[in-house]
């Protein structure tokens, strides 16, 4: 479960391409000579894909062994790169959390790009590789698993408590047993001292 | 009798509207110039009466027509919503249908309207019987409430399609899995939308077709509606189309997974109650075990108390067995002196 790139780009309107304003990607596992190929490819695709894509709405798109996931909002547009296996759903919540980012530190300033930028985003790079792990992004996964692990553990609560339970009905029959016991040697030694002075 | 009028009102109001309009034949010159809309001034012109309320007359039996014709449509709609099979699905005609249906109800509603307006202007601005004004009242309400009877059946109607185009999306979801080769699909031509009034309509694809017929609260059928209102282009409309579903499924899938958080958090809580059953059961048998344990140490301490008197006792009684002893042998002594 993947992601290969991350884009943030500015959705123009129909006509000219969109204008990219963040970029970052992880080509470590394709060979050294391949890796500006793979970012040249990623870079056209996402513009496509922006531009395809209409305001408010998100799209996304199976490009040969990648699904491209577009989501449009007011004209900014975050465009991420996963492989088949990283669920939909937190790919989008990735991508909204990207842009509410954007907003955050950049404001408006974007909507004046005209070029694309060069400068890299560190978040968008830390973003990359917190976000391999799709929970992470996805809150709701996130909490599914846990409580998934948390059913787990409390049925082997369970499990053990009911250990304890039979240990303790053990327990309880040893000690009336032991009761019984000891109220016979008191009995037995009260009639032993009762009848006293013989011979 | 009203009863029997409402029931069968459209046909046998016919009888009476011929009567109605021979009366008017024979009063048409006055009966023009009294023809003005629904309260002039005071007239005591009986027959100008008698043809306000053969007008109310004529328009209650229109009514009572539509709404006959209406629910007509209405149950053939249901058998098509009802026979509608996952390859044979005559969405469109059920579409125009359901458009047509739900004009005429419309239609209906604000003639009815018209038709209450105008029996209130007769009763304020007329001299009329009480029992002329009890029997308007009696059709003003009859016609209600078959009109309200229609519109609850068309709303089952459409339920049921919804339901039913559910199943189907859920068959075709379960049969053929790429919901995302349909993002593609928009820069291709599709068949032209025909027009549509705003909310269920008929659509190119069951897809989008299933996201806006539903008549409900899917939140983002109603983004996806918002959306679409400003465009105009055709285009555009049905790349909409597709972006829909998409919305669809995204919030499909969180509600779903929202849905799956929730039942694992029931589910904890129930297997925390047990667990707090069980500890508890437990602390009780906790107790008894407890409890034995201080009888069987008072039970021992005590035998020990009794086996250290004993011990006393039998150390103090020597001195005495050696008294004894010697009484004994005392005696021996005796006997031995007798006998020897």
């Amino acid at each position: 479960m993947k992601i290969t790139a991350l884009l943030v780009l500015k959705a123009a309107p129909e006509t000219t391409d969109p204008v990219i304003l963040a970029n970052a990607s992880d080509v470590s596992h394709f060979g050294y000579f391949q890796r500006s190929s793979v970012k040249e490819f990623v870079v056209f695709v996402g513009r496509t894909v922006a531009s395809r894509t209409p305001p408010s709405q998100r799209q996304s798109v199976q490009h040969e062994e990648y699904k491209v996931h577009a989501y449009n909002r007011n004209g900014l547009c975050a465009v991420g790169f996963m492989d088949d296996h990283y669920p939909v759903r937190s790919a989008f919540s990735l991508l909204n959390q990207v842009l509410d980012e954007y907003n955050k530190s950049f404001g408006e300033t974007w909507r004046s790009a005209k070029e694309d930028s060069s400068q890299t985003w560190p978040y968008l790079a830390e973003a990359l590789t917190k976000f391999q792990d799709p929970a992470e992004a996805d809150k709701l996964l996130k909490i599914q698993r846990e409580l998934d692990e948390t059913k787990i553990i409390l049925h082997k609560t369970i499990d053990s408590v009911l250990a304890r339970g039979e240990k303790l009905d053990s327990l309880v029959e040893k000690s009336s047993d032991l009761s019984m016991a000891s109220q016979m040697f008191y009995k037995q030694a009260k009639k032993t001292n009762s009848c006293c002075t013989i011979l | 009798m009203q009863a029997r009028h409402g029931h069968s009102s459209y046909r046998d109001r016919t009888d009476e509207f011929f009567g109605v309009v021979e009366t008017l034949r024979r009063s048409i010159a006055p009966a023009a110039a009294n023809n003005v809309p629904y309260g002039g001034g005071r007239r005591e012109d009986p027959r100008s009466t008698a043809v306000m309320q053969s007008e109310f007359n004529k328009r209650a039996s229109v009514i009572g027509l539509a709404i006959h014709q209406t629910s007509q449509k209405l149950s053939k709609l249901a058998q098509l919503a009802k026979r509608s099979s996952v390859f044979d699905d005559p969405t469109r005609e059920i579409g125009e249908l359901t458009a047509v249906i739900k004009q005429e109800i419309s239609g209906l509603n604000t003639a009815l309207l018209d038709l209450q307006a105008v029996r209130n202007s007769h009763n304020d601005e007329r001299n009329i019987s009480r029992d002329t004004t009890t029997h308007s009242a009696t059709v003003v309400d009859d016609l209600k409430n078959r009109l309200m009877d229609t519109t609850k059946e068309f709303k089952d109607v459409l339920t049921l399609r919804t339901e039913n185009m559910k199943i189907h999306e859920n068959r075709r979801q379960r049969f053929t899995n790429n919901p995302s080769k349909e993002s593609t699909n928009p820069f291709v031509r599709q068949r032209p939308l025909a027009s549509k009034p705003a909310p269920s309509q008929p659509a190119p694809l069951p897809w989008a077709n299933s996201s806006s017929s539903s008549s409900s609260q899917l939140v983002p059928r109603r983004q996806g509606e918002a959306e679409s209102s400003p465009l105009l282009q055709q285009s555009q409309q049905q790349q909409q189309q597709q972006m829909v579903p998409l919305q669809d499924t995204y919030m499909e899938s969180r509600a779903e997974a929202l849905h799956n958080v929730e039942s694992t958090i029931h589910e904890l809580s129930n297997i925390f109650t047990q667990l707090a059953t069980m500890v508890s059961q437990q602390g009780e048998i906790a107790i008894r075990i407890d409890q034995n344990m201080e009888d069987t140490l008072a039970n021992v301490e005590g035998a020990q108390s009794q086996l250290a008197r004993y011990l006393n006792s039998i150390s103090s009684n020597r001195w005495l067995m050696i008294k004894i002893f010697f009484v004994l042998i005392a005696f021996l002594m005796v006997f031995l002196f007798f006998v020897a």
